[in-house]
């Protein structure tokens, strides 16, 4: 019996856990869904160790724990199978089922390796996983891969007193129906020995293996339903179901677009890896949100047009010209803007001024002859420190000390100031708090009055709803379904989410 | 705080000395202790633009050896324009730095040392592995002009000084400059604002390059010969100055000016050495330690993910 | 599937295929090459560079750098020679505990290297050049600048006395070869190693303790580097701050041409044997084809960002310093 009761988690400027409460019972299984950014994550991690909780209580069979790194948590038997491959390439299959827990195997210093492989064979065992412990773990299948996670986490069992609760982050993502239909058999008939925690966004997944299932909404638990009666448009609606009014996305001041300027056109174009067919048409003033789950291939989409990946496929024209070479730098020089999601990866330079940031992409304009003329660049960067309002004390404050919103705000004034007139907008809003989301909304109507092509990537679905002319439902990489967004007509999210799982 | 810590540790250096022995501090003394490292200043300067971009060159000091020896092969035929191919020679190797690191994607600390070795057996192989010596003759026809004085001021010095102006003006008002402070900062961004950053780190390396090239022309000129192990023992207090005077590891701050007060140090703690007794066998412990004091108290560690 | 394990095993045997046709190459060019005294020669160049390339293996294998080794192994090899001469100059008397003392210093040297690169988070090719160098001026404060004389017979029998045209040393340090094959390959320590290699967050996420791991990898490879140092003065008789000379590039390049990737997690210490062997093969060729052996940096180099560019994936990596 493993209980979280009233666990609060804050980050620097966040409130990410709100008195969570949630609670695993015996050879239960529980799922746990959530939007993006709902906090589900950090609650795992805060179940497993990685991440410690400010407040409330973690109990284990009723005993206050306080788990300092994922080591101790293992020892009160809870586990965690990682979305990502948590296996290292190179170690064969049992060196990773047993990695960090060597001991038993070793001799006057030797490892056994006969005595692993049989302890390493009875865990494959229980995971039906009939495949040679000393196989190089890069060989495998990632169906193979994720069973032998799910081994390395039954060894705990051996290893612990007390029933395990493992944690299953999406494994379902990476594989096929047969595959998934035998994860889910095997979970089944794990529960004897564990009880799970099943997160993904799949929610018929959810539903048909979970006993119950938690909402998880802004870091708080918003409802429990049961496995038996639940349903994916309830579940959809919890999670989501927010009202707010149309002012927020400033929807009054959405003007239609120039129907025959065409910016950008993609034709049958094929994102490198992913064998898809994407194509689209961006007119000057539209702003085209690209709406799917994680990971439904949104991002790869803008990357290959800002010139960062490789199109297989298709052609891309720029204002009707077809584009030959693919680099950033062809990019910029053709007008294109991208925002990035990790601002201060790919956004932000800090430790440079805020002068210096706008002109990062457009230094050809404010130089003579390779030397830079600083005086036009403060100029600029007043101009557009005043025009955005962006809180700085001058044009010479690192960005790196700016906040979330005036980072951003920096960021598109140095798009909008060197011309650029396609701008790809991948989670403008992440990370920002309501003012400064505002005035990014603001900013993307602006940039449409003067004619400018959007392409959103945005953070929920209500802000790709109320910012959008037109949104395009991608799923598996593929557009699946176009909608037209006018004021007033707005599809709702549940005729969108349909497309989208 | 930080960033005012070099200088005066230059001061409180200057001072210490300077109690105990007066005449340390005359003009005269100070003059020939700048005169003295001003192929070290020069090569630092070099090696700061690499590190400026988040690399480092390794290589500056075996391109100095090979350069001694080539001015002085070529001196006879080419008189002046010896100091210009030679210079040019350093650039086209800190470019093939530069293009190992970039293209091939190899660590700039294999690539620079890679680089470095054949510096080498082209230093070795053109000198025969003997020291050469310049004709006295010819080196003051076409050298001579490093050597005088003007106003009390050693030309070395002086040409240092316009080395180290030429540098700060590109780091600091080009493009270029821009570019590697951007690199510096954050690679990621000014690949995200389409910048050429392939082309830009290459160009960090061939300057680096050829300034420890003009370290080697100055070097070999000064002592009138030149050999493949001349500029020994450069490499360490250069990187030292560098590091000393700010500009961490992980680059993006700190720069040219940085590093003109951080081999000014390195002059102040080697000529302390002499004041204080201090065997010369022991400079290369203590500039060890500083190098790891200074590493560490600098480099900015959210710039690292993992440290390897 | 088959395409791509023929790529795999062509990559894995590529360095051995790289010594035969050297050895094939030399031989055409002068017979005298192929000839017992020769590789016994080419053995004796390659023992002290074994282990020096041995202990930096296990660094590598770590995904770290190690570039310590010159200084280290001029402090070991001067304190060993110290120790013989004060305990009478023979290790057949007391004098033996010179090998426990450069073994011990040479540990100790690379304990620090791995505390300052751990403790303190400098990138391990900046902390290990920087005590590299403390090693040299260290080396030279103890001697000087001068040589140590070695010449108790007993020692210099690791040269002299030959089993089957090969001296004994080559044999001790095929032994040390097979310790160092242990370690990698059957203790908890050395599979760790290659799971901080494979990948450092998984092994962290896993419960290993890295930077432990990482001290622990420093500290064997400076008893390598000791052993050569050993070696190195068994060979010439003299121990001076130059018998660390050379050392760095050589061996690193014998690490990388052996197979063994910078990024950690692949190749082994058999990789590296074939390494040295290439690396010596080429000196030695080079001097018995009628080349001049200061070529031997040159080629070198150019050998090194060939092989780091045939074993980087380049896909897998964005940003390179």
């Amino acid at each position: 019996m493993f209980e979280l009761r009233n666990v609060e988690k804050r980050y620097p400027g966040v409130h990410v856990l709100k008195g969570v409460d949630f609670s695993v019972g015996d050879g239960e299984i529980v799922g746990l869904v959530g939007e993006n950014g709902a906090g589900k994550s950090t609650l795992m991690k805060i179940i497993y160790g990685a991440v410690q909780h400010d407040a409330g209580d973690v109990l284990v069979d009723g005993e206050n724990v306080h788990f300092r790194n994922p080591r101790d948590a293992m020892k009160r038997g809870i586990g965690m199978v990682y979305q990502e491959q948590s296996l290292i390439p190179n170690l064969t299959v049992m060196e990773n089922i047993f990695l960090g827990f060597e001991e038993p195997f070793v001799y006057f210093g030797s490892i056994n390796w006969r005595k692993m492989a049989a302890a390493a064979r009875k865990q494959l065992e229980k995971v039906k996983l009939n495949i040679s412990p000393s196989t190089l773990t890069s060989k495998l299948t990632f169906a193979q891969r994720q069973l032998v996670e799910l081994a390395k986490v039954l060894t705990l069992e051996e290893r612990t007193e007390g029933k395990l609760v493992i944690l299953l982050d999406e494994p379902t993502s990476v594989l096929s129906k047969e595959e998934i239909d035998l994860l889910f058999t095997l979970v089944k008939e794990l529960r004897r020995r564990a009880s799970f925690i099943f997160v993904s966004h799949r929610l018929d997944e959810i539903i048909e293996l979970s006993d119950r299932i938690y909402v998880l909404k802004d870091g708080v638990v918003v409802d429990t339903i049961d496995g038996e009666t639940a349903n994916a448009a309830d579940i959809q609606k919890k999670m989501v179901g927010r009202d707010i009014h149309s002012q927020y996305y400033r929807e009054d001041r959405q003007s239609s677009f120039d129907k025959n300027n065409v910016l950008l056109e993609l034709e049958h174009v094929t994102i490198a890896g992913r064998g898809n067919d994407v194509s689209l048409a961006l007119h000057a003033g539209e702003v085209i949100a690209l709406l799917g789950v994680e990971g439904s291939g949104r991002e790869p989409i803008l990357r290959t047009i800002f010139g960062m990946q490789k199109p297989e496929k298709g052609t891309i024209k720029i204002r009707g010209e077809p584009v030959n070479a693919f680099s950033a730098a062809r990019s910029v020089a053709h007008g294109i803007a991208y925002v990035p999601r990790e601002r201060k990866i790919e956004g932000i330079a800090s430790g440079m001024n805020v002068f210096e940031n706008m002109t990062l992409s457009q230094m050809k304009n404010y130089s003579w002859g390779g030397i830079l003329k600083v005086p036009s660049e403060r100029a600029l960067a007043r101009d557009w420190i005043h025009r955005l309002s962006v809180k700085v004390p001058s044009e010479n404050t690192d960005c790196g000390n700016l906040s979330g919103g005036n980072q951003q705000k920096v960021v598109l004034a140095k798009w909008r100031s060197g011309g650029s007139d396609i701008i790809l907008l991948d989670h403008p809003t992440r990370g920002l708090d309501i003012g400064a989301k505002e005035d990014v909304y603001d900013m993307i109507r602006d940039m449409s009055q003067d004619g400018v092509g959007i392409i959103l990537v945005a953070d929920t679905l209500e802000e790709a709803i109320g910012l959008s002319h037109t949104i395009a439902v991608i799923r598996d990489g593929e557009i699946r379904q176009w909608f037209t967004c006018l004021p007033g007509s707005k599809p709702s999210p549940f005729d969108l989410i349909q497309h989208m799982v | 705080m930080r960033r005012h810590f070099p200088w005066i540790t230059l001061v409180c250096g200057l001072l210490l000395v300077g109690l105990t022995d007066v005449r340390f501090l005359s003009p005269a003394n100070l003059l020939g202790l700048a005169t003295d490292v001003a192929p070290l200043l020069i090569m630092a300067i070099g090696i700061t633009l690499v590190i400026y971009i988040g690399s480092i060159d390794l290589s500056s000091q075996s391109i100095a050896n090979m350069t001694t020896v080539l001015t002085t092969i070529a001196l006879p035929a080419f008189g002046v324009v010896s100091g210009v191919l030679v210079v040019a020679a350093g650039f086209l190797c800190g470019a093939i730095s530069g293009m190992v690191t970039t293209r091939f994607k190899v660590p700039s600390f294999i690539s620079t040392l890679a680089v470095g070795g054949i510096a080498l057996s082209i230093g070795q192989y053109a000198s025969g592995q003997q020291a050469l010596h310049m004709d006295t003759v010819q080196r003051q026809q076409a050298f001579g002009w490093l050597l005088g004085k003007t106003a009390g001021i050693p030309h070395e010095l002086m040409a240092a000084i316009i080395v180290a102006l030429l540098a700060w003006f590109i780091q600091s008002h080009t493009i270029a400059g821009r570019i590697f402070k951007a690199i510096g900062t954050g690679e990621p961004v000014a690949v995200a604002s389409g910048i050429h950053v392939e082309r830009y780190k290459i160009l960090a390396f061939a300057l680096s390059g050829m300034f420890a090239a003009m370290a080697g022309v100055m070097f070999s000129v000064r002592l009138s010969g030149g050999s493949p192990t001349l500029a020994e023992g450069f490499l360490l207090p250069a990187i030292v100055a560098v590091l000393v005077g700010g500009t961490p590891l992980t680059g993006g701050v700190g720069g040219v000016a940085s590093t003109v007060i951080g081999t000014m140090i390195v002059a102040v703690v080697r000529a302390s050495m002499i004041y204080f007794n201090i065997p010369a066998t022991g400079q290369q412990i203590f500039f060890g330690i500083v190098l790891i004091v200074a590493i560490a108290s600098t480099i900015d560690r959210s710039k690292m993910l993992t440290v390897k | 599937m088959s395409t791509l394990l023929t790529a795999d095993m062509i990559r894995k045997w590529a360095p051995v295929l790289v010594l035969i046709g050297l050895v094939l190459l030399f031989t055409t060019i002068n017979p005298h090459f192929f000839s017992l005294r020769n590789f016994a020669r080419i053995t004796i160049s390659s023992t002290p560079a074994l282990m020096v390339a041995v202990g930096v293996t296990f660094v590598i294998l770590m995904g770290s750098i190690d570039l310590s080794m010159e200084g280290t192994i001029a402090v070991c090899a001067v304190l060993f020679a110290l120790i013989l001469n004060i305990f009478g100059g023979s290790i057949s008397g007391i004098g033996w505990l010179a090998i426990p003392g450069a073994l011990l210093a040479g540990a100790f040297l690379g304990a620090v290297n791995g505390i300052v690169h751990v403790q303190l988070k400098i990138p391990s090719f900046m902390a290990s050049l920087s005590l590299g160098f403390i090693g040299i001026g260290l080396s030279l404060l103890i001697t000087g600048g001068n040589r140590i004389l070695i010449d108790d017979p007993v020692f210099r029998s690791l040269l002299t006395f030959r089993i089957m045209g090969f001296p004994l040393m080559v044999y001790a340090a095929l032994l040390c070869l097979m310790v160092a094959w242990f370690i990698q390959d059957d203790t908890v320590i050395g599979r760790n190693f290659y799971a901080v290699g494979g990948g450092e967050d998984l092994a962290r996420a896993s419960g290993l303790n890295v930077g432990r791991l990482r001290i622990i990898g420093f500290t064997l490879a400076g008893i390598f580097y000791a052993l050569g140092a050993i070696f190195a003065v068994a060979r010439l008789g003299i121990a001076e701050t130059e018998t660390g000379r050379n050392f760095m590039f050589t061996s690193i390049t014998s690490v990388v041409v052996g197979g063994t990737a910078l990024r950690g997690g692949s190749g082994g210490v058999w990789s590296t044997l074939v390494g040295v062997l290439i690396v010596n093969v080429i000196g030695n060729g080079m001097v018995v084809t009628g080349l001049p052996d200061y070529f031997q940096d040159g080629v070198l180099g150019i050998l090194v960002i060939f092989a780091v560019y045939l074993s980087t994936d380049r896909r897998s990596l964005s940003f390179i310093k």
